[in-house]
Parts: C-alpha cells; sequence; structure tokens
C-alpha cells in the first residue's frame, strides 16, 4: 500500500447513491478523499482546484453534455473515469468511460476495479518528502527574506520556475508560511541560525 | 461500530443527543453564551429561551458538525447579532484561554528541554502569537465596532473610511501558521518531553485549529456577505 492519499470524485444526483459508494470505497487498501459533487460545473470547478484521480459518473448526468465531457477527458488525461451503471445506456455513451461497474455490483468487486486503476496508474505522483537541491538552494534564499524574483536572478531561472519549487517545498513539508519554512531551514541545518 | 458522520442539525434535534454525538458542540454553545445543563430541550426551545437568532444557530453550529451552509440558508439569517456577538465571544475565548493553555504548555516543555530547536519553535509560536493578538484588536477595536454600528444605523458612529471591503482586504489567513506549526512538531522537530505534555499541547493546537476554521468561515462566508448587503440597504 502506498502513502499517498488520492482525491476521489462521485458525480451523482443521488445523495445516497453517493454515502453508499463513499461506504464501500473507503474499505479499499488505498487513501482517498472524497468529494461529491451534482453537475459538471461543479465537477469542472472542483478539478481546477483539486487534483482529481478517478471521478466515479452517473452516465445520465453527461448524456447530453458529451461535448462538455470530452473536453473535460482531454483536459484532465490523468484522470480516470468510471461509468456507474444503472439503467440503460447506448454504447456510445458508455464507451467514454475507462471502466464501468453495475450499480448492482458486489463492493469487493468494485475496490478490485479502484485498486487496479490505483495499481497501474501513476495518477498518485510518487511523494518523495526530501527537498531536491535545486529546492534547497531556493529554501535557503527564501529564508533569508529574497522575494521570488530576486531569487530567479541569483538561481538563474525563471519566476516561474521559483514559483514550481516553492509549490514543491510547500507540499513536501506541509509548512506553508515563509517563517515556518525559516524554523524548518535551520532545524535542517539548511541555514545557520543567526 | 462508530457513526462516522456527524447528524445535521434542524430545530426539532434534541439538544442533549447532539452533544452526546459531538462534544465540540460545547465550545459553540459556549461562544453563544448558552449554559451547558440544557435539560430535554430541542434546538428551537434553546434558543428561544436564549434569545438566539434560531437560524444563525443552526447555520453556525451544524459547522461544528461538518455541514457547510448554502446559500439561501445563509440568506435566512435576518439577524446579524447573534453572529458578531458569536465571533466575539470566540475572540476572548482565543485570547484568554487556548493562546494561554498553549503559552503554558510550551513553557512547559521548555522547563525539560531547551534545545535550540526548542528555540526555533517557540520564537515562531511568539511572534504568531503577536501577529494573532494585533488581528483580533484590529477586530474588536474597528471592525466590530463599525458592524455595530451599521447594525444600530447610527450613521454618526460610522467610520467613513470603513467597509466590508476593507475588512475583506485586512482579512488574514491566520490559522496557516498554526497548521504549521502543528506540522513542525508532528513531521520535523522531535522535542523530547513527557508525553502528557506534549499531547495536551497537540490536543489544544488540534482544538484551536479547528474552531479557527470554522470561525474563518463564519467570516468570509457569513458575515462579509450579511455586511455588504446592509452596506446597499443603508447606503444604496
Amino acid at each position: 500500500m502506498d502513502k499517498c492519499r488520492r482525491n476521489i470524485v462521485v458525480l451523482e444526483p443521488s445523495k445516497i447513491v453517493y454515502e453508499g459508494l463513499y461506504t464501500s470505497i473507503s474499505k479499499s487498501e488505498y487513501n482517498f478523499s472524497f468529494f461529491y459533487v451534482d453537475s459538471l460545473i461543479e465537477l469542472e470547478t472542483l478539478m481546477l482546484k483539486r487534483e482529481i484521480s478517478i471521478v466515479l459518473v452517473n452516465p445520465g448526468i453527461v448524456q447530453n453534455r458529451l461535448k462538455d465531457f470530452a473536453n473535460l477527458k482531454k483536459q484532465y488525461s490523468e484522470t480516470r473515469w468510471i461509468g456507474i451503471i444503472y439503467a440503460y445506456y447506448d454504447n456510445s455513451i458508455l464507451k467514454q468511460f475507462d471502466n464501468l461497474f453495475p450499480i448492482t455490483e458486489e463492493v469487493t468487486k468494485v475496490i478490485r476495479i479502484i485498486n487496479k486503476i490505483c495499481n497501474n496508474k501513476t495518477s498518485c505522483k510518487q511523494q518523495n518528502e526530501h527537498l531536491t537541491e535545486r529546492e534547497t538552494d531556493v529554501l535557503k534564499w527564501l529564508a533569508k527574506g529574497l522575494s521570488n524574483k530576486e531569487i530567479a536572478s541569483k538561481l538563474n531561472v525563471s519566476i516561474h520556475t521559483v514559483n514550481t519549487h516553492r509549490k514543491n517545498i510547500m507540499d513536501k513539508t506541509s509548512i506553508r508560511s515563509l517563517a515556518g519554512l525559516t524554523v524548518y531551514a535551520v532545524s535542517k541545518g539548511i541555514i545557520p541560525l543567526e | 461500530m462508530y457513526k462516522t458522520q456527524k447528524s445535521f442539525i434542524t430545530k426539532d434535534k434534541k439538544m442533549l443527543d447532539l452533544i452526546n454525538e459531538n462534544c465540540s458542540l460545547l465550545i459553540c454553545l459556549q461562544h453563544f453564551d448558552v449554559d451547558f445543563s440544557v435539560d430535554n430541550s430541542t434546538v428551537e426551545e434553546l434558543c428561544v429561551e436564549n434569545k438566539i437568532n434560531l437560524n444563525a444557530f443552526i447555520v453556525i453550529a451544524n459547522l461544528y458538525n461538518g455541514f457547510f451552509p448554502v446559500d439561501n440558508e445563509i440568506n435566512e439569517i435576518d439577524d446579524i447579532k447573534p453572529v458578531l456577538h458569536f465571533l466575539k465571544k470566540s475572540h476572548s475565548f482565543y485570547i484568554e484561554d487556548k493562546y494561554p493553555e498553549l503559552k503554558y504548555y510550551l513553557e512547559k516543555i521548555k522547563n525539560v528541554h531547551s534545545s535550540r530547536d526548542f528555540q526555533l519553535i517557540e520564537q515562531f509560536f511568539n511572534d504568531y502569537f503577536e501577529e494573532v493578538m494585533e488581528h483580533l484588536k484590529y477586530e474588536d477595536e474597528i471592525a466590530f465596532p463599525y458592524f455595530y454600528s451599521l447594525e444600530r444605523k447610527d450613521k454618526n458612529a460610522q467610520l467613513k473610511s470603513f467597509s466590508a471591503k476593507e475588512y475583506r482586504n485586512h482579512h488574514t489567513d491566520i490559522e496557516t501558521k498554526l497548521t504549521d506549526l502543528k506540522n513542525l512538531f508532528l513531521k520535523h522537530i522531535k522535542i523530547k518531553s513527557d508525553l502528557n505534555t506534549k499531547r495536551k499541547f497537540l490536543d489544544t493546537l488540534f482544538g484551536l485549529e479547528f474552531d479557527l476554521k470554522i470561525h474563518s468561515v463564519i467570516e468570509e462566508k457569513i458575515l462579509i456577505p450579511l455586511i455588504e448587503k446592509i452596506e446597499v440597504q443603508q447606503n444604496g
């Protein structure tokens, strides 16, 4: 089992169905954070904010908006899309999904499908908590009070690159404030105590 | 089996059952100035007895049970007073209760362990503490008097230069550093001390983090929109 937590969304109008899926899938060996949405628009907004590994979809919600659905899938190609089937749907709709399962499916089989996706996919980036050499450099300057722009020119990289390093540092350490990062840097011996 | 989800609070539910299900609601009652001996009262009865706006109480108490309010529930809150009162009470709770408690445990840890790493944490906490006090002071002395004057429709007492927009801009995020403090403790810095004191420290930290999160949601999703609505009504 890997430690990494994946985000899973249920796109489904029925809260009762969501609760059932939530309870069942929580028994998977993987760690999931669950989100519930009942429209494509809501899903789009959520996907802007979070990296989503799996979306369980009631095809009824997307059948009349196949174009929007296809666009969303194209935009988030890393995400896996699973259809939950509890009515008859045309093949043209069903083939939009990476996997399908009927609502009457056994819990163990559903979990097996989900686990298989997690095993195969790199949808959860392997999180190495150690900072790379470059990230350590960025942290060093950050802790010394330099701005992103100043760090970019010191390291001869773009501000965009500095921002990416900065985000990675925050994700790896789970520390978001500059003061907190400074404490981290001193405690790890990255910068000396002044 | 443990129940993983808490009840959605409605006016007919018994307060005693709700407290038994989620003891965090005690803090919520305290912020509303409601005594914990709730007898057999329903939520509605308790609100009538304590003269609290029922809709405001239900929306806020539900945050403690993990339910985020939807727009129409927020729109149903037609009295801003209980919201302001609740927020002011929680300020005193942070200033007089929670932060001193954290300081006390840090002091206790320091007596056994005063390494360089600990000094870093202590310094971080002290800086953060000052920031929080400054923020709460600003809210108590500038923002809240303005909100109360709006509520009383007292135009003379209203600061011309102040508005909900100004408040929104000034509204800093004091939770981030608290979460950082927790993560420094749990992930990065090993501090030798007795487990009991460390657990109590972390317990307080988690409790405060939970309450501050709810506090921010109330300010951003309930208070600011309500204030903006009143501003439009009064100033056109």
